[in-house]
């Protein structure tokens, strides 16, 4: 009571529950902290991607040399994501399912959507990735760390029962050190809370272009697929 | 079939500089925090205690506060100015001749000359007033500064007296050198009582750190810094520290 308190001093001296809550708290920060560092990496970097695709796709580039140029990049172990992996997925139907004789254009055409939109949900599986748990964390931690305070005050009301002297003293320390609890639980889940809002704005994002995307690239393909049929049935 | 898509489910790996990130972020809010509530003890000064084997009386309040009332000297000078004033009075009744306001080119000047002469006890009125005026001022802004100045020189009297009063209770023990320090950290409340005395840096000598802390400790409280402003007290005397250091030994 007489020595100045400092923070790691209510930290060790506060009780066991509350310390489990601190460390439980402290361990939800920590990893709400990397999924957000690594969630604004992915999504810096996808945003890159995506922009230098979309480049590349309305630069009047031949489809099945853009398509041949990501083989070789997944040759050499690159991870294809975003919107070309989208591009490849539906291009790749397209091609195998055109190549059938006698398969409708409508079917071609139907046949590549369907698995340009299984490669769009599995990007968004992958932009959404972690977001769940941001989510627990910023809306959970308030609480638990309220659990925590909650505790360490009813401890130290406890303490008091038995001395015959209360003073404000006796009580501070444990009320202080319990509060140290909710403080923690506060720094874990504003900023989750904050990142969680601002990353499903960013998933819509994405989402809404890549739904742009496949539909831009569908309209493409029935293009082609048409020309291809009426090709064939020309010489035929 | 489209096992292409499927064939590679797996995330490209961040996995680095998140994890630096967050142990950088978290390193720096512990520190942050720990620094920080350390840090409002050191902003105290060291009033140092040399002893001297003659003992001085203490500093009383009284002895402080009319060091300032001296300095009112300045209300005085307002006294010598109604004395260039009056002299227009006698001036104005020279330049009677009234056709001559032309020739004088201050219009200020004309101006008085008719007013003394049908009734010069309002401009005495007006010159007391002004005097008043002038007087109020001049002492607001000596108040001013001398609030500003007893509340330092207070607190540097003060800080003199725990000196003193601390030093009178010190009695070293034959362990003590010259040279040997120990800095001591001492917690106040307004009443001007000691909560709290810590050793910041010992000596290394045990005997002489304790002998320092029962010299605090037996004085016990200055109920004079109860004298103090509020504000003063916390900047200067909340928390701060005492340097032991003995010079007048022979060896």
């Amino acid at each position: 009571m007489e020595e100045q308190l400092s923070l790691i001093d209510l930290v060790l001296h506060a009780s066991f529950t509350v310390q489990l809550v601190m460390a439980l708290l402290l361990l939800a920060s920590m990893l709400s902290w990397y999924m957000i560092v690594q969630r604004i990496i992915y999504f810096r970097n996808s945003h890159d991607d995506m922009i230098n695709f979309e480049e590349q796709f309305w630069s009047g580039i031949d489809l099945s040399q853009l398509y041949r140029e990501g083989n070789e990049r997944a040759a050499e172990g690159q991870t294809i994501v975003g919107m070309e992996s989208i591009f490849r997925a539906g291009f790749k139907e397209f091609s195998r399912l055109a190549q059938q004789p006698g398969m409708d254009s409508e079917a071609v055409i139907e046949g590549s959507r369907r698995t340009m939109r299984v490669a769009m949900l599995r990007e968004e599986e992958r932009l959404e990735r972690h977001l769940p748990f941001l989510a627990s964390v910023g809306s959970t931690s308030p609480y638990i760390g309220l659990f925590g305070t909650v505790w360490g005050i009813m401890h130290s009301f406890r303490g008091l029962a038995n001395a015959t002297q209360a003073t404000l003293a006796t009580v501070a320390p444990g009320i202080s050190e319990a509060l140290v609890a909710t403080a923690m639980g506060l720094f874990a889940a504003i900023p989750a809370v904050m990142a969680y809002n601002r990353f499903a704005a960013r998933v819509d994002m994405f989402t809404n272009r890549y739904d742009t995307f496949v539909d831009e690239f569908s309209s493409i393909l029935y293009r082609q697929a048409y020309a291809l049929r009426s090709r064939e049935k020309k010489a035929g | 079939m489209s096992a292409s898509i499927y064939a590679r489910p797996v995330l490209p790996r961040i996995i680095v500089r998140p994890l630096l990130a967050t142990l950088a972020l978290h390193g720096l809010v512990v520190y942050l925090l720990t620094a920080n509530w350390s840090s409002f003890e050191e902003k105290t000064i060291t009033p140092q205690v040399i002893p001297k084997a003659i003992d001085a009386r203490l500093v009383d309040v009284s002895e402080i506060l009319p060091e300032p009332e001296p300095v009112k000297k300045p209300a005085p000078q307002p006294k010598p100015k109604p004395k260039p004033q009056p002299k227009p009075q006698p001036a104005a009744p020279k330049p009677k001749p009234k056709p001559e306001p032309k020739p004088v080119p201050e219009p200020a000047a004309p101006k008085p000359k008719p007013e003394p002469k049908p009734d010069p006890e309002p401009s005495r009125e007006e010159l007391l007033r002004e005097q008043r005026e002038q007087m109020a001022e001049s002492l607001a802004r000596e108040e001013a500064a001398r609030a500003a100045a007893t509340a330092d020189e207070m607190a540097a009297s003060y800080a003199a007296l725990i000196q003193r009063t601390v030093t009178g209770y010190w009695s070293r023990p034959p362990s003590a050198r010259n040279g040997m320090e120990v800095l001591l950290q001492l917690q106040l409340i307004p009443t001007g009582e000691i909560v709290d005395v810590r050793v910041l840096k010992s000596s290394g000598d045990t005997a002489f750190d304790r002998s320092a802390m029962n010299a605090v400790e037996r004085a016990g409280r200055f109920p004079e810094l109860k004298n103090l402003p509020p504000r003063k007290f916390e900047e200067t005397f909340r928390r701060f520290r005492l340097l032991f250091r003995p010079e007048d030994l022979r060896y």
